[in-house]
């Protein structure tokens, strides 16, 4: 599903972010980490509260006409903007991006997402405690990309490449999918290979590139 | 977008039904909070007729009033007559008791040339307080009109309100 799944050419950086979005726990699910929906869940109820009471008011305002509802009116007002202060409260302060909360063999994990307007690269504050639990302290973790890693020049986005991504930079994922546990991306493409060539060891070098090459897989080296 | 959308689980789905519910349940709370704080059942109504020209025009968007107020002539009221849905909007021209006997009203639209009296129930002369809906503190010319369009052409609120419906439910977050 998610290799073929399109953004429109006049793509935005919000449908770049809502795609991968919806593609890291059809990843996270694959390898078999089961998700928390207690946030998800508060947030549909104390959502759908405001919303019953609103209806409620509707409705016997529309059948029982404004007097005879004046002395419920105001109540069910206060007590509906309180639900919606307390929703926003927790959409923004609470929940605050998180796209996946769940835990699997390898430890819990707790992803949010974010993007600055405009600039296409996906951020993700990962909170994680890897497995067994008794031993290892909570980490917390930045790590960022552009999207382009994982979508086409078309807008395709490719599953492979951002699997890659989060199972190099967050440990308790690449424990979980070690194939995809790249190196080279692990480290980022922004640290520069130095390489010293004078006219004595051309040779050696030209030698040890071909041998790199061929043991982290060619396709895996990205250019910029 | 419209295929994720159908493919989407049951929680997302309902979170996306929510935002729909709540913009719509923002805005009638809104204007209930007003009614409770002007103490009127529509402290925001448009004027449909022209009978108060030059000082109202149709559609015309006007604010009321009714909560610690007294009714004086000059005021431009709103008032329900029984028997009739529609509130009218008009100038109380002259006034009677208020002190020892109870409070009468009439009214008048500027642009008409007789008084109410035609326009309240049979028999009725007058009107009482509590016939008065609200008092007016402040209008927005023109805005109305969108509700007038409303009430000519019905079709256009159900094309509105799916757009509306729509867009929130197409918009993520």
């Amino acid at each position: 599903m998610s290799a073929t799944t399109k953004i429109a050419l006049t793509t935005r950086a919000a449908d770049l972010k809502n795609t991968t979005d919806d593609a890291l726990p059809n990843y996270l699910h694959s390898l078999k980490f089961k998700q928390i929906h207690t946030h998800t869940d508060v947030r549909l109820v104390l959502g759908y509260s405001a919303v019953i009471i609103a209806g409620t008011l509707f409705y016997f305002d529309w059948k029982f006409g404004w007097e005879a509802t004046k002395a419920y009116t105001a109540p069910a007002v206060v007590a509906y903007f309180v639900l919606n202060s307390v929703f926003t409260y927790w959409i923004w302060f609470v929940e605050a991006g998180c796209v996946f909360e769940g835990e699997g063999k390898t430890g819990k994990i707790r992803i949010a997402s974010s993007t600055d307007k405009h600039i296409p690269i996906y951020k993700c504050d990962v909170t994680f405690t890897p497995a067994p639990y008794s031993s290892n302290p909570q980490q917390k973790l930045k790590i960022r990309a552009p999207f382009t890693r994982w979508f086409t020049a078309d807008g395709y986005f490719v599953a492979k490449p951002f699997q890659q991504w989060l199972a190099s930079e967050v440990p308790v994922v690449g424990a979980a999918d070690p194939n995809n546990v790249i190196e080279e991306i692990g480290r980022g493409s922004e640290t520069e290979r130095v390489l010293n060539v004078t006219g004595n060891n051309a040779i050696d070098v030209l030698e040890q590139l071909k041998a790199g090459a061929k043991a982290g897989g060619g396709s895996s080296r990205r250019r910029k | 977008m419209l295929s994720s959308f159908a493919t989407s689980h049951p929680r997302k789905l309902a979170a996306q039904l929510l935002n729909f519910a709540f913009v719509l349940s923002t805005a009638f709370m809104l204007f209930k909070g007003l009614a409770v704080i002007a103490d009127c059942s529509s402290p925001i109504v448009v004027v449909l007729s022209g009978s108060m020209e030059p000082a109202m025009q149709r559609g015309d968007l006007i604010v009321l009033w009714n909560r610690g107020r007294d009714v004086q002539v000059g005021d431009i009221v709103v008032y329900n007559v029984k028997g009739k849905d529609i509130p009218i909007v008009h100038r109380v021209i002259k006034r009677f008791g208020g002190g020892a006997e109870p409070l009468q009203l009439l009214t008048k639209g500027d642009n008409n040339e007789v008084d109410d009296t035609d326009l309240y129930a049979p028999g009725q002369r007058f009107l009482k307080r509590g016939d008065v809906e609200g008092s007016l503190v402040g209008y927005i010319p023109y805005v109305g009109y969108v509700t007038i369009l409303f009430n000519d052409y019905p079709w256009v609120k159900t094309v509105i309100l799916a757009f509306v419906g729509l867009t929130t439910l197409l918009q993520r977050g």
